[in-house]
């Protein structure tokens, strides 16, 4: 190899500091790359939100003009107020955390106790026991509508918080069977040095099993508030007094017999999911580490 | 001993006014209604105030509901027999079976004849295997606003209430400007309704034993035609654009208020959305083929008495003060009912107006419930030759085949109605 060939420390010096330009440009490419990516799906994802928003400051006419505008010629502000003015909707949303609270406190009780029961504990027809509780399931909501009326009419329940708290308590069989699969991916050697150490079955759940299934928790306190938040129908079906009637069923009352006040609808809607959007934005570092741990998706 | 009957006597005094008022304690009726634009929830409680205050021995309780979900509701208690309100809106014909029989209540009160309800909604809306189910409460009917903004904007000539199908074609095509999206009118939402019985068609005969000569009448195949020529001139909204915006069946309305549809078949709750929104309109009745008969598709809301009510009496007492000409008026002047008692609707303020004056001669038409109330099996054999419909609707068949494609239909839709009469026993 002839001298002139050869690479000197100044060389190398040069060719590293090359090499580190282009690999940060390359790592620029890749974040710039990436970060449009990401804000473009999340404007495409955004877009029904600013399409409600300013749905909400229009007047009626302008909301079906062609070609449609996402600037409201002159914001209507007061149809903010206007809406809550026309409805309690204050009211509404307080019921719907009160119902939020009373679910999210039921299943975070049931559940545990239910799972690991399942998991962990042997007790004759155990497995059938549980295919049992994961078909009901299967059994949509509309079909048990009629004989829980019954039931909660005779019991004179309706009318009250009762029959849409009392169930959580109870378990939800699709938090129960993620709890179940969640549970039995601890060692169970954790149980059994507990156990040696006079633990009981139930400091092993609370002191042992439950810190180690957050994740899993996490989900189900989201996933209840959702649910809870949203639901119409058992609501409508339970409760006759105006003033206790959750904010699901109070924004049905934008919905005239034969018109929608679409502005009016999209203001109190935005106002409504607030508390959701709130909730995602602090929850969601738990809530996709849950959803990661446990192969949820969709 | 004496002390002691001077002290029963005189207990005894004090208690029996009490007893007196538990004997005379008020019977509580429940009552489920909707927040709609023909009275809000402010206007309903205070009718049920004053009924209240009127009686003290019968108190009203007031479940408002929102109008989606009122059916759902509805079918869960009834469904269930238990915990369905004493009095309530029972506007599905489902539900009639379940409404108690007035006929003996009527009978006996001085205060409600059938007689005083406008002529046509009572046999249409309350009356169910000869027996009288209900109180009609307001009305409703659909006719053709049009909007005159965009009516003088393209200098066309407003409707006039003896139009025929082929002016409101002509006037469609001169509306339309399909490249800003502005539709000339809407079009109709289904077979064999008003304009297609003011066209002298109908889809199956009187004694519902066969459709041939019916379905495939010439006054039959002359609708369909229409319909084709309707689509033809790309001048009404695409049944996607409606299915888009008739989310919660509201698009024709919207698209009118937004000076997008200059004329569309509506009812007298988006009358009330345009008047509210200071839109320059008119009314006229679904055009027609002079010679025929001019129908309305009008209605009326059946208010009703639940069979399983324990209180019949009391719960009457209160459906006779919403549905008779006290309650109507309140709703009237308070809300904005249209009242279905003439006596009531000669004092509706708007009765001077334009838009009243036309609205009232709209309900004076002839009932397309007439018709349909008589042949149940209307939706069955409708179901069965859905085809033609779709195809007109969706230019995908050509205009002089639509004869061909009825005759076809004829086999089908005479089994579907042979099926539904045997099932409904005849």
């Amino acid at each position: 190899m002839s001298q002139s060939k050869r690479l000197t420390v100044a060389d190398i010096q040069q060719m590293s500091s090359a090499s580190a330009k282009r690999f940060r440009a390359k790592k620029w490419a890749r974040y710039f790359a990436a970060y449009a990516v990401m804000t473009a799906i999340a404007i495409v994802f955004m877009i029904p939100l600013l399409w409600m928003f300013s749905t909400s400051l229009k007047s009626r006419s302008e909301i079906f003009a062609w070609p449609p505008s996402w600037i409201p010629e002159q914001p209507i502000w007061s149809n903010y107020a206007e809406a809550f003015n026309k409805y309690p909707l204050g009211r509404f949303m307080v019921n719907s955390f009160v119902l939020v609270l009373g679910n999210t406190m039921g299943e975070l009780v049931a559940v545990p106790i239910i799972a690991y029961g399942f998991a962990r504990l042997n007790f004759p027809f155990k497995r059938v026991l549980f295919v049992l509780m994961l078909s009901t399931m299967m059994i949509p909501g509309q079909i048990k509508l009629i004989p829980l009326y019954s039931i909660y009419n005779q019991l004179k329940l309706t009318n009250t918080y009762v029959p849409l708290i009392l169930p959580s308590f109870f378990g939800n069989p699709f938090f129960i069977f993620l709890m179940v699969q969640y549970i039995r991916t601890i060692p169970r050697d954790l149980d059994e040095a507990a156990r040696i150490d006079g633990a009981g079955t139930w400091t092993i759940l609370y002191r042992i099993v439950l810190p180690l299934c957050k994740p899993v928790l996490a989900v189900m306190i989201v996933f209840t508030f959702l649910w809870v938040w949203n639901d119409f129908l058992q609501p409508l079906i339970y409760l006759s007094d105006f003033y206790t009637y959750p904010i699901s069923v109070g924004l049905a009352f934008f919905q005239g017999r034969y018109s929608v006040e679409w502005n009016m609808f999209m203001a109190a809607t935005l106002v409504s999911i607030l508390p959701v959007l709130v909730l995602y934005f602090f929850a969601q570092r738990h809530l996709i580490g849950g959803i990661a741990s446990l192969g949820l998706k969709g | 001993m004496k002390l002691f009957l001077r002290i029963s006597v005189f207990a005894l005094l004090i208690l029996l006014p009490t007893l007196n008022v538990v004997a005379q304690e008020p019977v509580t009726i429940e009552w489920w209604t909707v927040a709609s634009e023909e009275f809000d929830e402010a206007v309903q409680r205070a009718l049920v105030d004053q009924f209240n205050a009127e009686h003290t021995d019968i108190q009203v309780n007031m479940t408002l509901l929102p109008s989606d979900g009122y059916d759902e509701r509805m079918q869960t208690t009834l469904g269930a027999g238990q915990g369905a309100p004493d009095v309530a809106l029972f506007w599905n014909t489902n539900w009639y079976p379940q409404a108690l029989d007035l006929t003996a209540l009527i009978e006996a009160d001085p205060d409600i004849d059938p007689e005083m309800y406008l002529p046509g909604f009572w046999n249409t809306r309350v009356v169910f295997n000869d027996q009288i189910i209900g109180l009609p409460l307001g009305v409703g009917a659909n006719f053709v606003m049009y909007n005159k903004d965009m009516f003088d904007a393209a200098g066309v000539a407003y409707p006039e209430p003896d139009w025929t199908p082929e002016d409101y074609i002509a006037k469609v095509a001169e509306l339309a400007n399909p490249d800003a999206r502005i539709w000339g009118g809407d079009r109709p939402r289904g077979p064999y309704r008003a304009i297609w019985y003011n066209m002298g068609a109908r889809l199956y005969s009187d004694d519902s034993t066969t459709t041939e000569g019916y379905l495939n009448s010439a006054e039959s195949v002359a609708a369909y035609q229409w319909l084709w020529d309707l689509v033809a001139t790309n001048g009404t909204p695409t049944p996607a654009d409606l299915e888009v915006l008739g989310t919660e069946g509201t698009g024709p309305v919207d698209l009118f208020l937004a000076d997008r549809l200059a004329m569309a078949t509506l009812n007298q709750g988006h009358m009330q959305n345009a008047i509210a929104a200071n839109k320059r309109f008119g009314i006229v009745p679904e055009p027609q083929v002079p010679g025929n008969t001019r129908h309305v598709n009008a209605w009326s809301l059946t208010v009703s008495v639940w069979k399983g009510t324990e209180h019949p009496e009391e719960a009457y007492e209160w459906l006779s003060y919403w549905a008779g000409p006290v309650g109507q008026q309140f709703l009237m002047e308070n809300g904005n009912l249209i009242p279905s008692i003439p006596s009531v609707l000669e004092n509706w303020e708007a009765a001077d107006t334009d838009y009243g004056q036309a609205f009232l001669s709209v309900l004076e038409l002839e009932q397309v419930a007439a018709w349909d109330n008589k042949h149940p099996c209307k939706g069955t054999v409708l179901r069965a030759v859905s085809d033609a419909w779709d195809l007109v609707m969706l230019g995908e068949i050509e205009r002089d085949a639509i004869q061909a494609m009825l005759d076809g239909l004829v086999p089908a839709a005479d089994a579907a109605l042979e099926e539904c009469v045997g099932r409904l026993g005849g």
